[in-house]
């Protein structure tokens, strides 16, 4: 009976030794993950930052540019993505921070480390929109400096970045519902 | 007594599976963000660029340019690695999501490097896939992923196809030419 005992004894001490192992790689991992959505979101923050500023320098631009310039089409259109790019940024920005700062109140690990995903996603959303209208800004910036042999490089690069900006999005939305359907389960 | 201790070595036996099982589990949302982690190194390259378009430098070009293509192969990679995780998970193939989530982190890692300027190699050609038609990446590169941004048609050589061939047609007699419409 004792041997039994002390075999089962040995069986759970064992377990449970694998288990707290388990548990110490899993919050690993929860501080690598927390980290990369904090590294994430600094980023995105800076980037924010700098498409504000090359908005204002924007205004300035689009002024020297001539009224009947035959590529103020062009303009018009790079402004509007531009405006609309600013907003998923703003907007990716704030969702991304209020991710982050549920990372310590979550009450499990599992779902620190969900809302540490959706941060860093959401950051990179984010980081996304902002290098759009960087780039739409450097479109403008080509047009009222007379720079017309960059065009063709920077309305393709324009193109790019806003196919792989959807993606960034699509793949947000992805990662959302991926979430909310482990918890709806 | 020996039959309950059995059972409750079975039993912890079960748990232990069942811890594995879940421990090997592939995380598709960490799947998803790395996928869009690829794209968002993408559109920094695209970024600049733009950049170096507008100050003009021809080095800067020519190297952003090729980071930009080289991520672009990469983006398509980690497209084709999250399409296969999705499939095996759907059949219940753990290990060969694995495996191919695996590949998606590889991508990722390349997409970093490519941003960096560490281009992976372009893949030795092997003498047998030379001229080898319907090939995914172009002539002797047929496994890689295809270029999206390729347009096949708008290539010298299919020009210079169709011309020859409209041409043959032409001289056939086939085609419509300077003859009256009404024979009577």
């Amino acid at each position: 009976m004792n041997k039994h005992s002390l075999a089962i004894g040995l069986v759970f001490a064992v377990l449970a030794g694998g288990v707290t192992v388990h548990s110490t790689y899993a919050q690993e991992a929860e501080v690598s993950v927390a980290d990369e959505a904090n590294i994430a979101l600094a980023a995105a923050e800076q980037e924010v930052e700098k498409a504000r500023v090359a908005i204002e320098k924007g205004k300035e631009l689009i002024a020297q540019i001539p009224e009947d310039s035959p590529l103020m089409p062009d303009v018009a259109q790079v402004v509007q993505a531009a405006s609309d790019n600013w907003k998923i940024a703003t907007d990716s920005l704030k969702g991304a921070k209020e991710s982050a700062a549920k990372i310590t109140t979550a009450s499990s690990e599992a779902i620190a480390n969900d809302y540490a995903l959706l941060a860093k996603v959401n950051a990179g959303v984010a980081l996304s929109g902002a290098k759009v209208v960087q780039i739409a800004i450097v479109y403008v910036e080509a047009i009222a400096t007379d720079k017309s042999e960059a065009l063709d490089i920077i309305r393709t690069t324009m193109q790019d970045a806003l196919a792989s900006s959807s993606q960034v999005q699509f793949n947000y939305e992805r990662v959302k519902t991926l979430i909310a359907q482990k918890y709806s389960k | 007594m020996t039959t309950h201790v059995k059972t409750i070595l079975s039993s912890i036996c079960l748990i232990g599976v069942f811890c594995a099982t879940t421990a090997s589990a592939v995380d598709q949302a960490a799947a998803a963000a790395n996928l869009a982690a690829v794209s968002a190194i993408s559109v920094q390259a695209n970024a600049n660029l733009s950049t170096n378009a507008l100050s003009g430098d021809v080095d800067g070009i020519a190297d952003w340019g090729d980071r930009c293509d080289a991520l672009d192969a990469v983006a398509a990679q980690a497209a084709e690695a999250y399409a296969r995780i999705e499939s095996e998970l759907a059949s219940g193939n753990e290990d060969e999501a694995q495996s191919a989530y695996d590949d998606l982190k590889t991508a990722l890692e390349n997409a970093k490097n490519a941003f960096g300027g560490i281009i992976p190699p372009i893949n030795p050609v092997d003498p047998k896939d030379d001229g080898k038609k319907n090939s995914a990446g172009g002539p002797g590169r047929p496994y890689d992923p295809p270029n999206m941004y390729d347009v096949p048609w708008n290539s010298q050589n299919m020009r210079d196809f169709y011309q020859s061939h409209f041409g043959n047609f032409w001289m056939s007699g086939i085609a419509p030419r300077d003859q009256e419409a009404t024979p009577e």
